[in-house]
């Protein structure tokens, strides 16, 4: 490369390193202290005369310790599994083929309909947690996780039928028709050579069933006060405050443990959210 | 794709009835291939059509009912009052001040994140080393549940241990601890609305400038060329091409985020609470804490629907976006 040019790449570089660099910052550094605060002696935590972006004392274990020995904390995250895992089976079930009756059967209505799925997405928690409250009640599910399994599919039902929808589009239709041709009912077809080839798009709709229940807190603050049933969000939110004392350390390595995993994994998919969101928008 | 479903549709009747020997015998109108193509359809729309009605398009309605009645937690029978709780939640002063939060916080918030947002897709849209590893870090304030992270802000905002009131005061830009100088973030009213509405932004701008990136990709470079060769400067190239290219997708995720600001309880709900006293109190939170803490379910719900006027301009204006689109 001649001097010049390379030259002229670094200064750009530079100029574009030195515009993301605030970003970057502000994007990070409160995730990052969270870290640090997770592993920091609780004497660390509380002092101000010495710089606190570093461990004074050695770091520990011990607030995770606490998390585990001294709070239901492993209730919680067994709770947030089990949530995530029957809303994903629900979602399944109900938006896979939904998904695939309105992009593939052409039938009349189909556009609206899927319209109109997509538009329950977008109304919020905040003006149905009332009345969910009073199904939730009527269920005699209140203080229950499965409250959280009956009403997260709200949400997710709405968002992976719009992704899975868009997803049968790019099944080409002649797979279907040899299936058919070779004596394959419309069911078969689906089952056997449909599902078979869709299995990018179910992983997606299994993953944004999962990362869309963790987003929750509304409705777990709403629906369950009982500690043993809470998941990790409302526990960790809720049980490392008593009082006017805040278990800072804990609260950070809680929260964390389960936000981190689901941020990496989010983040992974997070190209397939935009698009399933801003829908065909990008052609 | 339109191409495709096009000839599908012509082609795949000829193919079955060449194919499928039960479709030679003679047909009667319910055997027909569409007819059964439509039962086979409709039932398999059934179960998602049903649950989102039963638990998203009956608790709607029942909201409005709930709204309109006297309903609370402790007594199952509800008498209907009528407007009554919509006059009762005007004429309140908590309600027209968190009504007010509400409107400044997602107005406020939201021009912060369009600008942090566009600066920061112009950014990412430069080629550069690292581009895919910086871009993961960024968007982590989005992928986080926002209830995790509206945790760690607390801490980073406590009004003693705040770690960036320790930076403050070593570049000496705020007062001792103790003294006016001293910010407390979450106990100073105007302080308080602007920290939960800088917790938004922060949430927030990464998944605008990943919109507006997916935007500006979307746009083709033949047509910014030909409008170059065609004399267009960059200004007349942004305005007259490029905006109106990415418009819908713009529309569509800025309504999104308009709705999730608007909606959302947790960041003010675990940073303030609503406090100090009802400086930071938006609709969600008032909805809940007459809702739910107080048990009044009918005040609640009148509270919360006062949010849907806010949303509707934005729903329908998403609502014509998607049904103008080509399928």
């Amino acid at each position: 490369m001649p001097r010049s040019a390379r030259r002229r790449a670094v200064r750009k570089h530079v100029l574009i390193y030195a515009g993301l660099a605030p970003f970057l910052v502000l994007a990070v550094f409160p995730i990052l202290w969270m870290a640090i605060t997770a592993i920091k002696q609780e004497a660390d935590l509380y002092r101000m005369d010495v710089v606190p972006f570093w461990f004074n004392l050695p770091p520990t274990l011990k607030n995770f310790a606490l998390l585990f020995w001294r709070t239901s904390y492993a209730d919680w995250i067994v709770n947030t599994m089990s949530v995530s895992f029957w809303v994903s089976v629900i979602t399944i079930l109900t938006a896979v083929p939904a998904g695939y009756a309105l992009a593939r059967l052409k039938l009349p209505g189909a556009e609206n309909l899927g319209i109109g799925i997509f538009m329950t997405y977008l109304v919020p928690p905040i003006i149905l947690f009332l009345p969910l409250a009073r199904v939730v009640s009527e269920l005699g599910l209140q203080d229950s996780w499965w409250s959280l399994v009956v009403v997260y599919p709200t949400f997710t039902i709405p968002f992976c039928t719009w992704l899975l929808m868009g997803f049968f589009k790019t099944v080409p239709f002649e797979i279907e028709e040899a299936a058919q041709v070779d004596g394959c009912g419309q069911l078969g077809a689906l089952l056997r050579v449909v599902l078979p080839v869709s299995w990018p798009g179910l992983v997606t709709a299994v993953i944004f069933s999962f990362t869309l229940s963790m987003q929750d807190f509304l409705y777990s603050l709403a629906f369950i006060s009982v500690s043993d049933q809470k998941p990790v969000p409302l526990g960790v939110a809720t049980e490392l405050i008593r009082g006017d004392v805040y278990f800072w350390g804990s609260l950070m390595a809680g929260a964390l443990l389960v936000g981190v995993p689901v941020a990496i994994v989010y983040n992974l998919f997070l190209d397939k959210f935009i698009s399933g969101i801003t829908g065909a928008a990008i052609k | 794709m339109g191409e495709v479903s096009a000839g599908g549709k012509g082609e795949r009747p000829a193919a079955l009835a060449i194919g499928v020997p039960t479709a030679r015998v003679a047909p009667r109108w319910w055997r027909s291939i569409a007819v059964r193509r439509f039962v086979f359809g409709y039932s398999l729309l059934t179960p998602a059509v049903l649950y989102v009605g039963l638990l998203v398009g009956v608790p709607f309605l029942f909201s409005l009912y709930l709204a309109l009645s006297d309903a609370s937690v402790g007594a199952p029978v509800a008498r209907f009052v009528g407007i009554d709780n919509l006059l009762a939640a005007v004429e309140s002063s908590t309600f027209r001040v968190a009504l007010r939060n509400s409107l400044v916080f997602t107005l406020g918030a939201g021009i912060a994140k369009s600008i942090l947002g566009t600066t920061l897709a112009f950014l990412l849209m430069q080629r550069f080393r690292g581009r895919k590893v910086v871009r993961a870090l960024l968007v982590m304030p989005f992928t986080i549940p926002i209830a995790v992270s509206a945790l760690g802000w607390k801490w980073m905002l406590d009004s003693q241990f705040s770690v960036i009131n320790w930076a403050l005061g070593r570049l000496h830009l705020i007062g001792a601890y103790g003294t006016d100088g001293w910010p407390v973030w979450l106990g100073q009213p105007a302080l308080a609305l602007a920290s939960v509405m800088f917790v938004n932004v922060w949430r927030s701008f990464p998944f605008g400038a990943i919109v507006l990136m997916a935007g500006l990709t979307s746009v083709p470079p033949e047509v910014i060329d030909a409008a170059k060769v065609d004399g267009a400067n960059f200004l007349q190239r942004l305005r007259q091409v490029i905006v109106p290219m990415i418009a819908p997708i713009l529309l569509v995720g800025g309504l999104f985020d308009t709705v999730f600001t608007l909606s959302d309880i947790s960041i003010v709900y675990l940073l303030t609470n609503g406090g100090p006293n009802g400086a930071t109190e938006i609709l969600p939170t008032l909805a809940y804490r007459v809702g739910i803490q107080a048990g009044a379910l009918g005040r609640g719900a009148a509270i919360s629907l006062f949010l849907f006027p806010l949303l509707l301009p934005a729903m329908v204006l998403l609502l014509r976006n998607l049904r103008r689109r080509e399928w």
